[in-house]
């Protein structure tokens, strides 16, 4: 899926997740993660949110997620929604989600 | 259905209403939000006319000023502090700015609030010690713009920096930056990007490169949302007030003290010397206090004035340029700018002169 455009879905209330994806300058994919239970759950925040890019088949983009301590169903719930607005999509497989 | 216990959710009673509100159309608001920041020890910034509001039945409780991409003027109720409602107020504002097409924020606010704000996903970027601290929540930005520069080091003991809205580009800033190259190994030029002035930033970027060609030890940069930008100085696009606030100058000052300049080593900062604009007048006078005298992790940098360039007795400036043209007065122009500058002036003076005619 392509990054098109500036997107967020998530807020940034206790036990969720503010989301942020922007398209990549240089083809690479950035990921950032700011978390108060970085040192808990930082692994596993950065797996959830590869695992949820490459099931939307996303490569390139810059991704910024600000963590408030959400569960992993919330997380990737999250990162999908702001990558489905970010790529301007509207045709889904949901299976693969 | 049972009561929580006591303790347990901190807002179950609270109904809070989230809604943006325009202090020019709502002067109830304005008169409550005043008081509310007053409250908080903070004084509405005129800038800002768009704010994020949280009524409690009715009263205002929190608010949250938007400008563009700049939040101000934050503030919550007393009796508010410590629940969910800064979070909640932190989340309508993130999301009304992207809605407005702004996805990364910069945030002012006291340097005793910056671990609250923290919470919003800002992390500070530049203080001035016990007034001000500048916060932006993108945390990849500037590190990306930073090595981007990093690449345009240039080797050198003396490494000069200029930073120019050439408005448009004069002899002025000629004789400026070929005085700086002269003294210094290398010389990187600024181009302030922001899209407040007559001429679009492409045209004066345009223009700032040709007229400085021929200088062989000389970079000329793109601006960024970390100099003189509406976020890192504000007051510098209010050209009508007399004099820029003390603090705001020194955020961008610092910024480029602890930021920029160690990207690229520079040590010198060169200015010309300012008779006519009290903006620019104000921002050099706190140039030599932030850079060099005031405590900072950063090393200092020498602030150079260069005295400006007059032509029949007066100062060359680019405000006058303006004035010359708006009364059509080429020929006045003609001594104060370089061939490229008057050639784009010329074009631009005929086109619109033709749009004239074809009104008629």
């Amino acid at each position: 899926m392509d990054i098109l455009k500036n997107a967020i879905a998530g807020t940034l209330e206790s036990s969720d997740v503010l989301v942020k994806v922007s398209p990549s300058q240089d083809g690479t994919l950035t990921l950032h993660i700011q978390s108060e239970v970085i040192k808990q759950f930082g692994k596993q925040i950065r797996a959830t949110v590869m695992q949820t890019l490459e099931a939307l088949s996303v490569s390139a983009a810059t991704v910024v997620v600000s963590d408030k301590g959400a569960l992993d169903c919330v997380l990737r719930a999250r990162v999908q929604a702001a990558v489905l607005r970010a790529a301007d999509a509207t045709d889904l497989d949901w299976n693969v989600l | 259905m049972t009561d929580a216990p006591p303790g347990i959710d901190l807002n179950a009673d609270i109904k809070l209403d989230f809604h943006t509100v325009s202090l020019t159309e709502s002067p109830e608001a304005e008169a409550e939000i005043r008081s509310l920041l007053h409250d908080n020890g903070l004084d509405l910034d005129e800038q800002v006319d768009t704010f994020v509001v949280c009524r409690e039945n009715g009263r205002i409780v929190g608010c949250a000023g938007l400008d563009r991409d700049v939040v101000k003027d934050v503030a919550v109720a007393s009796s508010l502090r410590g629940t969910a409602v800064s979070l909640r107020l932190g989340s309508v504002v993130v999301k009304l700015a992207a809605v407005h097409g702004h996805h990364d924020l910069f945030l002012y606010c006291r340097p005793d609030s910056v671990q609250w704000f923290r919470g919003w996903a800002f992390h500070p970027l530049v203080e001035v010690p016990g007034v001000i601290t500048l916060m932006e929540n993108n945390p990849l930005n500037l590190p990306k713009y930073i090595e981007k520069l990093s690449r345009e080091r240039r080797p050198g003991t003396t490494i000069g920096g200029i930073v120019m809205n050439a408005n448009p580009f004069t002899l002025g800033h000629r004789f400026l930056a070929e005085s700086a190259a002269k003294d210094c190994d290398w010389l990187h030029v600024f181009v302030v990007k922001e899209e407040a002035a007559q001429f679009s930033y492409s045209d004066r970027f345009r223009l700032v490169t040709e007229g400085l060609a021929d200088i062989g030890n000389v970079t000329v940069h793109h601006g960024s949302k970390y100099i003189i930008s509406r976020a890192t100085f504000p007051g510098y696009f209010l050209k009508d007030k007399a004099t820029v606030e003390h603090c705001f100058c020194g955020i961008d000052l610092l910024m480029l003290r602890e930021h920029i300049a160690p990207a690229l080593g520079i040590n010198r900062r060169y200015v010309g010397s300012e008779p006519l604009d009290a903006t620019t007048n104000s921002y050099n006078a706190g140039m030599k206090h932030w850079l060099s005298e005031t405590p900072s992790a950063a090393a200092p940098i020498e602030t150079i004035v260069i005295e400006r360039l007059t032509v029949d007795g007066s100062p060359v400036s680019a405000s006058k340029v303006r004035a010359l043209l708006a009364r059509g007065d080429l020929g006045g122009v003609e001594k104060l700018v370089p061939p490229p500058t008057l050639a784009f002036l010329k074009q631009q003076f005929t086109r619109a002169h033709d749009d004239q005619q074809a009104g008629r």
